[in-house]
């Protein structure tokens, strides 16, 4: 057993608003550069909807992540394998081009002062970032926002292939059209291909938090990250010629602070901690059938309580102080108590380490003649016909694994339930404790999952491990032995690899 | 002259300047170094620009690299005319092949706005110099056939009289002027790898093939404490075995001279008769060295009296040294009296000789251990290493005709008073010792 610990985010979908802060907060902090406009490290996506870049999703245009082949029980990269990688270094057939982002513009805001007077009101024109020319605005960064039901956009969501044409057409049905927000940042996946693709070794996962980095320095720009993350997470950046990423805002941690999007996160749905995980499963935690996945990644993840794990944790450098925050980690109530939590298309097998609580609104949100049904009969019918499918939820979030997203829906509901029934009174006791049996859940499980979903505080949100330079030193070394190689700073002096 | 430094001060300049340059920049500069792909800016015609262009020059460089490397392996395949001649056409084809792609290249460079916003004017310099240089190499493949077999004895030995530091431009300086300017081209070129983006040449990602798939890097204190700790370890034990080795090896040293000495101790020096007669003959001249003084001693024992200076020669404030009977030294001065005052220069002490200046306390000084000794007691300063009084010797004055005219014992007795004129013409002997009852 190698106890490793990692950074992992928990993303409530129920509680997303759709409002870009996160987004604009990173991009004021890290991307407002030169070759960098048009990248989002956080970005909120609509849902039915393309994403961004455009059909993201799309692995047979981008072939990105790992495939499994079901006979050698193995995986492989599905593109940028050690054969092929050199005739990809002169041209990237899987590679995504502006035409798959946007061209990043801004407008002309100078010629408003300086027009000559005339008949008419001066306009900014858009310009490019790139060429500084006069563009036409084609697409943006969330061309799609809130646009469910289009046919250019919701339409070629490709987690809608699945779906019959029955379903299709209801999801789209005027009227019963639906949405949901899907924020974005880097997963930092435990088995992550842009690090195995990477040429030039630039690409590295930190040991003591799973934060996945480039070094800007060995990065030479031969571009195979950018094909090989299937999140498309990684991107070129066309002025400095190399690749960038989100760093998780490793600087703010490092000084006690959230992310800026997770700082800035109006609905609050935004939860980070530690969870411990058993690196010695990985990669073969990912060799397994699809269905398998959700459940071959939550094997790998360890119990923070357990005293074997406590003491290979202790033996491996895990400090007490961040055992102390994986214990109490909103990640691991999310992802392993309560089993709420998610993993975005854990069938790319790269073990994302960024979980979603899906969302319930659109699928409860059922009416019927004008009013929610939810007699205490028929609890989980609403499930069955929800507004959205579970299968397309189960595309999203659990390798078309609809089980797991079913048991996941059902917990969610028994919590509104009971907390309808406490304050509300409409039902019956024992019709709520039926529900509460029939999700799998207890009382006291369900107000934990409600203390942690509507009224938790910063710091119950917010369990960061000692990642502090000072404290990181305290409490692992003498500062005499560690003269010069504390803190989290690339010292050229010390890294070693493991 | 002219050849000279197009093709043995260039080479040399363009080697420097490569190799200092690319160390330069891979170690002060290396965030700006890239392979700057533009093909997320345009993605299409670079398919038909960069593929063919990277294909036909990397078989191109490789065909070079092969003939300059092996020349005799090379030149043996050469002379299978089959061979030789699909060599030279796939030359041609890969020339034609870069020369398309890299032409799609400078067309795409020049009419898209989006790769001119990331183009330099070193970029264009570096595409300009490589069309030139592909044009004028195929142009002299052309009408010089057959290079592929005759550059293995011409341009090569030439090539490698450059890297040996012999350079021999002989080998090149007859060729006609477009292969002149092909080799000339060459140098330019690897003399601005540092400048452009050619140095992504050597940034050619080979260590991938050989690299774990996953990176993992540690920073934590924690786990770098070991990596320190492993390091203190190491350079323990690395100073111990210095320090190790270091006292063995002085040790060793030293008993190897101990030993040798032991050893010669017992078994005694080598038995060399020679370095024995030596030996033996240097022993001998001694032994006969020491009696021929023990001879003298003996036959000063023997007279009456030693001659120690004439009286005039007596001074009160200096000293006149003699040797006495028992070979050991002594002082005369003129006494207060006039008459001659002799005393034992031996220091009482450890049996230095006293100085012979009086001072103006009438002592004379021993300058080993700074005894004061008093010339007419005899006695030394209270406090000085010497306890013993320095002896008074017993004298005579003697005529010029050989008569006593005065004499002196140790205690001070004297017997005669002189005339000063006969004083003067008088010597000052020292008398045997009488050992009186």
């Amino acid at each position: 057993m190698d106890v490793r610990a990692h950074v992992s985010v928990i993303f409530h979908l129920d509680k997303c608003i759709g409002c870009h802060t996160c987004s604009v907060a990173c991009k004021n902090v890290w991307t407002d550069r030169p070759g960098a406009e048009y990248m989002w490290w956080n970005n909120v996506e609509t849902k039915p909807g393309t994403g961004y870049p455009t059909r993201w999703e799309d692995q047979e245009k981008f072939n990105g992540g790992w495939k499994y082949d079901a006979e050698k029980k193995d995986i492989a990269l599905r593109c940028q394998n050690k054969a092929d990688t050199f005739l990809k270094l002169f041209y990237n057939p899987n590679q995504p081009n502006l035409q798959d982002y946007y061209e990043p513009f801004t407008y002309k805001y100078e010629d408003l002062f300086t027009a000559p007077a005339g008949d008419d009101q001066p306009t900014a024109v858009p310009v490019s970032l790139i060429t500084g020319e006069p563009i036409e605005i084609k697409s943006g960064p969330n061309w799609d926002d809130d646009l469910s039901g289009s046919p250019i956009y919701a339409e070629n969501d490709l987690n809608l292939d699945k779906l019959t044409e029955e379903e299709r057409a209801q999801l789209f049905e005027i009227e019963r059209l639906t949405m949901f927000y899907l924020p974005r940042i880097c997963n930092h996946c435990a088995n992550p291909t842009c690090v195995a693709a990477c040429p030039s070794g630039a690409i590295y996962k930190r040991g003591e938090d799973g934060i996945v980095l480039i070094n800007q320095e060995k990065c030479r720009g031969w571009r195979a990250c950018v094909a090989a993350c299937p999140y498309k997470k990684i991107y070129f950046n066309w002025k400095t010629g190399k690749s960038e990423k989100c760093i998780l805002c490793f600087p703010r941690l490092e000084t006690g602070q959230p992310p800026a999007c997770f700082h800035s996160c109006v609905g609050r749905i935004r939860y980070l901690g530690v969870l411990l995980y058993d690196a010695d499963k990985i990669p073969s935690a990912m060799k397994v059938s699809d269905r398998a996945l959700v459940d071959s990644q939550r094997d790998a993840i360890l119990d923070p309580h357990d005293p074997e794990v406590v003491a290979a944790a202790l033996r491996n450098g895990i400090s007490e102080e961040f055992l102390d925050s994986a214990q109490n980690s909103p990640a691991y109530k999310y992802v392993i108590e309560w089993k709420l939590a998610l993993p975005l298309h854990i069938e790319y097998r790269t073990m994302p380490m960024l979980f979603y609580v899906p969302p319930l609104l659109p699928v409860m949100g059922k009416s019927a003649n004008g009013t929610y049904e939810h007699s205490a009969d028929k609890f989980f019918t609403s499930l069955e016909d929800a507004r959205i499918p579970v299968k397309y939820l189960a595309s999203l979030f659990s390798a078309g694994n609809e089980q797991v997203v079913e048991a996941v829906m059902r917990k969610l509901m028994a919590v509104r339930y009971y907390k309808r029934w406490q304050s509300v009174r409409d039902l019956a006791e024992n019709d709520v404790h039926r529900i509460l049996r029939e999700a799998k859940t207890t009382p006291e499980e369900v107000e934990a999952i409600y203390q942690m979903t509507a009224i938790p505080t910063h710091y119950q949100r917010f369990v960061l491990p000692p990642l502090q330079r000072e404290e990181a030193i305290e409490s692992t070394c003498s500062p005499e032995a560690c003269k010069g190689c504390s803190g989290f700073s690339l010292d050229p002096a010390f890294t070693p690899r493991a | 002259m002219v050849d000279a430094f197009f093709f043995v001060g260039l080479p040399y300049l363009a080697i420097v300047i490569c190799v200092a340059g690319c160390i330069w920049r891979s170690r002060y500069d290396q965030f700006s170094m890239s392979a700057r792909s533009s093909q997320f800016l345009e993605d299409g015609k670079l398919l038909f620009g960069s593929l063919p262009w990277h294909v036909g020059i990397i078989t191109i460089l490789l065909g070079h690299l092969v003939v300059a490397v092996v020349p005799r392996v090379w030149s043996s395949l050469m002379v299978i005319p089959a061979v030789l001649f699909g060599v030279e056409a796939l030359g041609v084809c890969c020339s034609l092949l870069a020369i398309a792609g890299l032409s799609a290249l400078i067309v795409r460079r020049i009419t898209d706005a989006r790769v001119q916003a990331v183009t330099t004017t070193m970029d264009l310099v570096v595409v300009v110099l490589l069309m030139a240089q592909i044009v004028i190499g195929l142009l002299s493949s052309i009408t010089f056939r057959y290079g592929a077999a005759w550059s293995a004895g011409t341009v090569v030995p030439y090539f490698w009289g450059i890297l040996t530091l012999q350079p021999e431009m002989a080998h090149v300086t007859g060729f006609p002027m477009l292969f002149k300017l092909h080799i000339i081209g060459a140098w330019v070129l690897i003399a601005l790898v540092p400048f452009t983006r050619l140095m992504h040449v050597l940034a050619v990602p080979l260590g991938y093939i050989f690299r774990a798939p996953q990176l993992v890097l540690w920073n934590n204190p924690r786990r770098r404490r070991e990596a320190v700790d492993a390091t203190a370890r190491a350079e323990s034990r690395r100073d111990f075995i210095k320090g190790a080795v270091g006292i063995a090896g002085a040790s060793g040293l030293l008993a190897l001279g101990v030993s040798e000495k032991v050893v010669t101790y017992f078994k005694g020096p080598d038995p060399d008769p020679e370095a024995e007669s030596a030996l033996l003959q240097k022993k001998l001249e001694r032994l006969q060295q020491t009696a021929e003084e023990r001879q003298l001693e003996l036959e000063r024992q023997r007279v009456e009296m030693i001659l120690v200076a004439r009286y005039i020669e007596l001074d009160a404030a200096k000293g006149k040294y003699f040797i006495d009977y028992a070979m050991a030294p002594g002082l005369a001065f003129k006494g207060k009296n006039g008459l001659p005052l002799l005393i034992s220069a031996k220091c009482t002490h450890l049996g230095c000789t006293v100085g012979s200046q009086v001072n103006a306390e009438g002592q004379i000084m021993c300058p080993c251990h700074v005894s004061y000794f008093n010339i007419v007691t005899g006695q030394p300063n209270p406090g000085a290493p010497a306890k013993l009084p320095l002896p008074h010797l017993a004298w005579a004055l003697v005529d010029p005709s050989g008569n006593v005219v005065a004499s002196g014992l140790p205690g001070g007795e004297v017997e005669g008073t002189p005339s000063p004129e006969l004083l003067a013409q008088c010597s000052l002997y020292i008398t045997k010792p009488r050992h009186s009852a």
